[in-house]
């Protein structure tokens, strides 16, 4: 057999992908563990809490009874002193409040889950139609088409910020909340469909064309044969590239962070949790907790995607 | 159900030409045939008269409607791919009845031609199963059903059976003629196989290299191939080609005469005048199975007697012995039966009928129609 390994070699290998598996893993268990320590139990090295603590969970997800956080008294002698403005004591205020007032998952939750879902959505319905003109279409100009939006792509984010801000400021879009939202599923659309296209486009290169054929034979135009050839062959990549651009959009903090800063009520997961970061408010347990909240369902998704990986639909069909 | 007309259809791929000029025009109802070695543009033919490919110059008619610019959708044709194409996400049933539904066929008459369909070509077991589950005959008859259930004008077979074994494929083509038996659709049936061409066709269009070279009854075609090509490509085993030399005394082969019969004559001054009236080189066409052996044969009036044959190799197939034999320079292939129990390096004497015998120009490999 070619490449086979000695004792040694295997060894080898393991300790490698053990190694490896650790140190990918180790950030998610250190903040699983944090999540559900007691505030005392924090420099304690061990993984597993010596006692566990859900209250960090129950409060975010606003279950628990909240517990007052006694102001120290000399904040309070702070607070006493004349010629403060309700700007500047609600600001001393600030770290002692309830954290649901600074993180209110729910809401957060669901922002992230609508943003994210239709601009994920709106990026699978072009990138089908996008995909299908350039796997199944010639039109002249196809390849410098395909290269631009494979170069938008290989431009960073942090390039293109600055100059779609504007554009967003410039159209008017950015004046008002729903406009910024509007900019930020444009924005993530964009960023997401060079991939989608991509990984479409190479599926739809699968399915004999055939098949297309003898639907037209069959009565059905172009667009009837997407919808009942093309689409019904290619769902398990469908699934998958929406999931890849729901999770895109999912953790995209860029963005979000310059188009909905001063509307906390839009504010998505990744821009709440950086604001529960830097807030006085920042106890590790929450923090952690509010984190591994936020990971959960890219989690669940990517297992998903996984499992549909490995489809298949269009077997049998032709004879090769 | 209606006649399809193809003038001066040419198909172009770049600088490539693919079709020259075809000129066809298959009657309503009739079941043709076009039959000739891979690459000689059927497919491309075929799939013009689909609409699948764009005709280049020239124009195509069904019925009395142009459809050069008609797309396969409103060709109301109905088609049989190669490589079967059944839909994988759809049951056998849904595959059968997909172009009828998408024509707002009503649902009571497509029951009944699912039914019928199902029940000619044996699928009923399998209306429910994904083509993934099916054999490759099973699949074929699917895309057959997927055809004849279609109110077609036309029906088009791409080669629908040249991924069967020999014993589904011959059973398939019994099915396709008792469906064209029942439906009488005007078909279009693409194959390399002369035997398909043979058994099936009302008549058959011998193609090669983008030209056709003939088109006539298979029958027609057999016994009088317009030139060399199809003189070789129809029948099996393939005619003996032998170089022979006609002059004023008649055809020469080896040591043998072959006379010019009386009424021919005129043909063969003609062609010797052509030469300047000198000895001129010329191709004689036996097919295999007109050689009789003399012990056996009934002599006609155009009966020739070719004595003292030396036989080279015997092969026995049961009933038939194909043996093979020297004449003049040549060697050729005799089909007897077994009643001429000959042993290999002996001699036999063979009889033809000179109303079998074809003459070619070895120039043009036009047929000189000197006997025919
Ligand atoms: N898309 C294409 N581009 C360029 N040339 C092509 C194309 N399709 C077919 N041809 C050429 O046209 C000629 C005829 O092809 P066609 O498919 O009609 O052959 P065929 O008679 O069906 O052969 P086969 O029995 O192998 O299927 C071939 O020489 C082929 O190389
Ligand atoms: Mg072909």
């Amino acid at each position: 057999m070619l490449g086979r390994r000695g004792l040694w070699g295997n060894l080898t290998l393991t300790v490698a992908v053990v190694l490896l598996l650790l140190f990918c893993l180790f950030p998610f268990v250190q903040i699983l563990s944090t999540s559900l320590k007691y505030q005392a139990d924090w420099g304690n090295p061990s993984l597993i809490p010596t006692q566990f603590n859900w209250d960090a969970y129950l409060e975010l997800l606003g279950w628990g009874e909240t517990e007052e956080l006694a102001i120290p008294p000399s904040i309070e002698r702070l607070l006493d002193r004349p010629g403060l403005t309700d700007a500047q004591r609600e600001r001393i205020l600030a770290p002692y409040r309830e954290t649901a007032d600074i993180f209110p998952f729910p809401r957060y939750f669901l922002n992230t889950i609508l943003l994210a879902g239709v601009a994920a959505l709106i990026a699978l319905a072009l990138a089908v139609f996008g995909a299908y003109a350039f796997s199944r279409v010639r039109f002249t100009g196809q390849a410098i088409i395909q290269r631009s939006i494979l170069f938008v792509y290989m431009v960073g984010g942090v390039l293109l910020m600055v100059p779609l801000y504007q554009i967003a400021v410039g159209v008017g879009l950015a004046a008002t909340p729903w406009g910024s939202v509007v900019a930020l599923v444009l924005i993530y659309v964009i960023q997401t469909l060079p991939v989608s296209l991509y990984m479409l486009g190479n599926y739809f290169r699968t399915i004999p064309y055939s098949l297309e054929e003898a639907a037209a034979i069959d009565g059905c135009t172009r667009i009837e044969t997407i919808f009942q050839v093309i689409i019904p062959l290619s769902i398990p990549m469908l699934v998958t590239v929406y999931i890849y651009a729901f999770i895109i959009a999912w953790n995209e903090f860029l963005f979000a962070s310059v188009f909905l800063r001063q509307y906390d009520d839009l504010y998505t997961l990744p821009l709440g949790l950086q604001t529960l970061f830097v807030s006085k408010n920042a106890i590790w347990d929450r923090i952690m907790a509010a984190s591994i909240l936020t990971l959960l369902p890219v989690l669940v998704l990517f297992t998903f995607a996984m499992r549909n990986l490995t489809g298949g639909l269009a077997a049998g069909g032709v004879k090769e | 159900m209606a006649s399809v007309t193809l003038e001066n259809v040419i198909k172009r791929y770049g600088d490539l030409q693919a079709v020259h000029g075809v000129d066809l025009e298959i009657r309503d109802g009739e079941f043709m045939v076009l039959v000739g070695p891979s690459g000689c543009g059927k497919s491309t033919t075929l799939r013009m008269i689909a609409g699948l490919e764009a005709i280049s110059e020239g124009t195509c008619r069904i019925g009395d409607r142009v459809v050069n610019d008609v797309p396969p959708q409103r060709r109301n044709i109905a088609m049989v791919f190669q490589n079967y194409a059944l839909y994988p996400h759809k049951s056998v049933r849904e595959n059968i009845v997909f172009g009828l539904k998408r024509a707002k066929t009503e649902p009571a008459e497509i029951h009944k031609r699912l039914a019928e369909a199902a029940r000619m070509l044996r699928l009923e077991p399998y209306l429910d199963r994904k083509p993934a589950a099916l054999s490759g005959g099973q699949r074929q008859r699917v895309a057959m059903g997927r055809a004849i259930v279609r109110d077609a004008d036309v029906f088009l077979f791409d080669e629908p059976l040249s991924n069967l074994d020999a014993k589904l494929r011959h059973d398939m083509r019994t099915e396709i003629r008792r469906i064209h038996k029942n439906y009488g659709t005007t078909s279009i049936y693409v194959t390399h196989d002369q035997v398909e061409a043979m058994t099936l066709a009302d008549r058959v269009v011998v193609m090669r290299d983008g030209w056709i070279e003939q088109v006539g009854r298979p029958m027609d075609i057999y016994l009088h191939p317009a030139n060399l090509f199809t003189a070789t490509f129809i029948g099996a085993p393939s005619m003996n080609i032998l170089d022979g030399t006609l002059d004023a005394d008649g055809v020469h082969l080896g040591s043998h005469t072959l006379p010019v019969p009386p009424a021919k004559q005129a043909v063969a001054a003609a062609a010797l005048e052509a030469g300047g009236g000198r000895a001129r080189p010329i191709k004689i066409g036996i097919r295999p199975d007109f050689f009789e052996d003399c012990a056996f044969a009934t002599m006609g009036p155009n009966s020739v007697r070719l004595d003292g044959l030396r036989v080279e190799i015997v092969e026995p197939l049961g009933f038939d012995r194909e043996i093979t034999f020297h004449i003049g320079e040549s060697s050729a292939m005799a089909r007897l039966d077994l009643r001429s129990d000959i042993a290999e390096d002996s001699t036999i004497d063979l009889c033809v009928d000179l109303e079998r015998v074809h003459f070619f120009d070895p120039d043009s490999g036009k047929n000189l129609e000197l006997v025919a």
